[in-house]
């Protein structure tokens, strides 16, 4: 008990009046706990969500491992409190506290924020004021925490550029060590934080955004973004991790006694994918595509069902169904961990792996619903997008389903596509209707009882570093409209239900995704303004965002509607994904003539990745 | 064959509900390598069952359960390969082999001894005890799916003392009688005359009967 710090019975005493206290008790098993002074640095790992959500994070469980494994320093993890325990803390002055040790966040040398969604930002804003840690960088006292960000949204790092010290950008690997170790050495130097600043910028993949001056034209788009000291590169190039197989992989990981949102073992088959769907950002920021081996998996697989004593098992990827030797993967590992009762599941199913042998596999242990994602109802579309799937693909794939004995089955599409019309609307009720059909043409003692389809159709965001990117977002209106017209037409299906977002919630994921640095102002008026959660429904009001944009000064129609120029520079440019412009703009041009573009393993396509020699084997077997 | 073992519920996870803690022993099973046993059937499950739930709120000294092996393991065994398998905060405290004629522990389950520890106005609560006892009746609210009954708990109470490390207490706990802990709290603090406290739960143990039908630690019998 000694390192539980001052505010532990006024903890005690508000975990007695919160709802789900288990959120903030920790002590799970493979929790990590070193004696506070046993080591020189202190990571606090922040995840801007609830617990549920953060526990189900890949990514930390792989950092939080990783830092651990260092004797002299020490992970620990923060996450944003429901509002009732914010209100307490708040009331009683009890600064937010790590799961490990309760010690607050201002204690910490070093903190890190993961970006996954963009509306999770102004939990960030909320965490650093709530962790009594100087919400500005600019203004953060010497002794304070450095605090970086990396994940998916750190690709377009400007939005944050007020509150991040450094961002990691890319695989986050080998960087995390390389930034933790700089921090620990300066730390007793008694060095000003820039020096540490000027240092992690000559660190592959970090950028810190004070070593940068913004300019801005007068139609309001960024003229320039330049270094202002010559330790910080004109670009900073993102991480990549060359080889899985030699990078660090957790082998155990904290269980949560309650359960969070993915509730099992995840084992990483491989990262990146090669089908260049063009509105995915995550499908160009993980290029290029690296594997797992077999015997990698298979011995992480045993050792973390060990470790965990977990009862599931999924395979995670963008695109499990493209691991090259899917099926006999799936037979080893049932092999291995059967007589442990350890299911697998495998999610994100594309509908063109040719996977009825491994369905029938799985089968064996769970039925769960199976998902497939045509994301747009028509081919005209499905070209636009280059979304390789054709129609026959998904009958084949959903009657094999069906008669497999699965009986529930969910569609995803997205809507406000770059080029779509009322005739996409109609195809993916026609496609809805056909999944029903095919349901009933298999007879009927051979399908399982209970047809379920879930059409879920989300609203199309533009993202930085795709083809996408200078596209504007469909405005609210249309969306509402085409979501209107979608359930009536749905309605008619019988067995299908329609699932959609709000509108208001994309279209502020749009002003984020692609915004630029004055939309720190936002951040802080929205977060002053009581904007927290917001990717909680019931917390989300829209009107208090707008009010938000107001007080900045903004215009949101602007950040989310606007086309960009094709010489424009955009604001997340700084950034090096390895991808070249030129590809994304002729990807761009392509989606426009609905021209598709092969998958990467049939040959190269010139992503621009080949300039990082070693990054990508199938650029550099010179396939172009 | 099958095997009792004590457990401690410690503080920092009162507020981790029954389910979870069962759900966490099963894992801590799978995660010692042990020849757990499983049910039939389409999902099964390790056979695994406590003598009783702890709500949400209590930390249990001395909690009981049972699990079925596949293999004779001695207990000096189980309970190396389980704490090996265990958060601190969820330790297990000792294990028995039991009969294959044993009654199952869930049925053996006779009263509960508590200790609550008010954070506020033990005082008074204290100086109430005399009295609220005395009382030939006490009538109580008892919630179950129904809807909420009353019932007489004087009868279920069968110790009551002030310490200084708060109220202990020795209450019935079957099927059909029990008085929870919170029934005992509501109807004290209306005599005191003051409002319910906040405060702290503990389970101390469990007790069944033994041949002599004395209440005796239900892991003793």
């Amino acid at each position: 008990m000694s390192t539980l710090n001052q505010w532990n019975e006024q903890i005690e005493a508000m975990l007695e009046r919160v709802q789900k206290a288990p959120r903030y008790t920790g002590g799970e098993m493979n929790s990590v706990v070193k004696p506070w002074e046993s080591v020189a640095l202190h990571y606090g790992f922040c995840f801007p969500d609830t617990y549920e959500v953060g526990m189900s994070h890949l990514g930390m469980k792989i950092l939080y491992g990783l830092v651990n494994q260092e004797p002299d320093q020490v992970c620990e993890r923060f996450f944003m409190p429901w509002t009732d325990m914010k209100a307490l803390m708040e009331a009683e002055g009890v600064p937010l506290f790590s799961l490990e040790s309760r010690m607050p966040l201002y204690a910490f040398d070093m903190i890190g924020f993961t970006l996954q969604y963009e509306m999770s930002y102004t939990n960030i804003l909320a965490m650093l004021r709530l962790g009594k840690v100087t919400v500005r960088a600019c203004e953060r006292g010497r002794d304070e925490p450095v605090v970086v960000a990396g994940g998916p949204c750190a690709f377009n790092p400007e939005p944050l550029a007020d509150f991040i010290d450094a961002f990691m950008i890319g695989d986050g690997e080998e960087v995390t060590l390389e930034v933790t170790a700089a921090v620990r050495d300066w730390k007793p130097t008694g060095e000003p934080r820039e020096t540490l600043l000027k240092k992690l910028a000559g660190i592959r993949g970090v950028y810190v955004p004070s070593l940068y001056d913004v300019a801005y034209a007068e139609d309001g788009t960024v003229a320039s973004i330049r270094p202002n000291a010559p330790e910080a590169p004109e670009r900073v190039a993102r991480c990549v991790v060359t080889d899985l197989n030699t990078a660090y992989y957790p082998r155990s990981f904290p269980v949560p006694y309650t359960e969070v949102v993915f509730d099992r073992i995840m084992l990483e088959i491989m990262r990146g994918c090669t089908r260049g769907c063009r509105f995915c950002q995550a499908g160009m920021i993980y290029r290029p595509v690296r594997e797992r081996s077999l015997e990698t998996l298979r011995s992480l697989a045993r050792d973390l069902e060990r470790a965990t004593g977990y009862e599931e098992m999924s395979l995670s990827s963008l695109s499990s169904g493209d691991y090259s030797c899917l099926p006999e993967l799936i037979r080893t590992l049932m092999r291995d961990l059967n007589k442990e009762h350890v299911g697998i599941s495998l999610p994100s199913l594309r509908i063109d792996s040719v996977l009825k042998e491994s369905l029938e596999e799985t089968q064996k242990m769970r039925k769960t619903s199976l998902t497939f994602a045509p994301e747009a109802g028509t081919q005209r579309l499905r070209d636009v997008i280059n979304k390789g799937v054709t129609e026959q693909d998904l009958m084949e794939k959903v009657t094999d389903a069906f008669m497999g004995g699965w009986s529930s089955v969910k569609l995803y599409f997205m809507i406000g596509l770059p080029t779509e019309t009322y005739e996409d609307l109609d195809g993916i009720a026609d496609l809805a209707q056909k999944v029903v059909r095919c349901y009933f043409a298999v007879p009927k003692d051979k399908r399982a009882k209970g047809l379920r389809v879930t059409v879920s159709a989300s609203s199309f965001v533009p993202k930085p570093v795709t083809p996408f990117q200078w596209e504007g977002q469909d405005t609210q209106e249309s969306l509402k409209a085409k979501q209107a017209y979608l359930r009536e037409k749905l309605r008619a299906v019988k067995g299908v239900n329609f699932n959609y977002h709000t509108p208001e919630l994309s279209y502020l994921e749009a002003c984020f995704s692609r915004g630029d640095r004055r939309l720190g102002r936002v951040l802080e008026a929205a977060v002053d303004r009581g904007c927290i959660l917001d990717g909680w429904s019931d917390l989300f009001n829209f009107e208090t965002w707008m009010e938000a944009f107001r007080d900045a000064g903004l215009d949101p129609d602007w950040y989310a509607y606007r086309r960009c120029g094709q010489d424009e520079l955009l604001p997340w440019e700084v950034v090096d994904s390895g991808i070249d412009r030129r590809f994304l703009w002729r990807e761009y041009e392509r989606a426009q003539q609905a021209r598709t573009t092969r998958d990467c393993r049939q040959g190269c396509n010139g992503c621009g990745l080949n300039r990082w020699k070693g990054v990508c084997a199938l650029a550099d077997a010179g396939h172009v | 064959m099958r095997m009792l073992a004590t457990f401690e519920k410690r503080e920092r996870l009162r507020h981790i509900g029954h389910l979870d803690i069962l759900r966490a022993m099963q894992r801590a099973l799978r995660r010692s390598g042990l020849p757990a046993a499983y049910s039939q059937g389409f999902n099964p499950h390790i056979l695994l069952t406590f003598a009783s739930a702890l709500s949400v709120g209590a930390s249990g000294e001395c909690e009981i359960m049972e699990v079925t092996l596949t293999e004779e393991v001695t207990p000096e065994a189980f309970l190396a390969a389980m704490n090996k398998a265990l958060p601190p905060e969820l330790p297990l405290t000792g294990a028995r082999v039991l009969e294959d004629r044993h009654p199952a522990a869930m049925a053996l389950v006779k009263a509960a001894r508590y200790r609550i520890v008010p954070l506020e106005h033990m005082e008074q609560l204290a100086a109430a005890l005399p009295g609220y006892l005395s009382q030939e009746e006490i009538q109580a609210e008892r919630k179950t799916k129904s809807g909420v009954k009353p019932c007489d708990i004087r009868p279920l109470i069968y110790e009551l003392e002030a310490r200084e490390d708060g109220l202990h207490c020795l209450l019935a706990l079957t099927e059909t009688e029990s008085c929870k802990p919170n029934m005992l709290m509501e109807t004290l603090c209306a005599y005191a005359g003051v409002p319910v406290p906040r405060l702290r739960l503990i389970r101390v143990g469990l007790l069944g009967q033994d041949a002599q039908g004395q209440l005796v630690p239900l892991e003793t019998l």
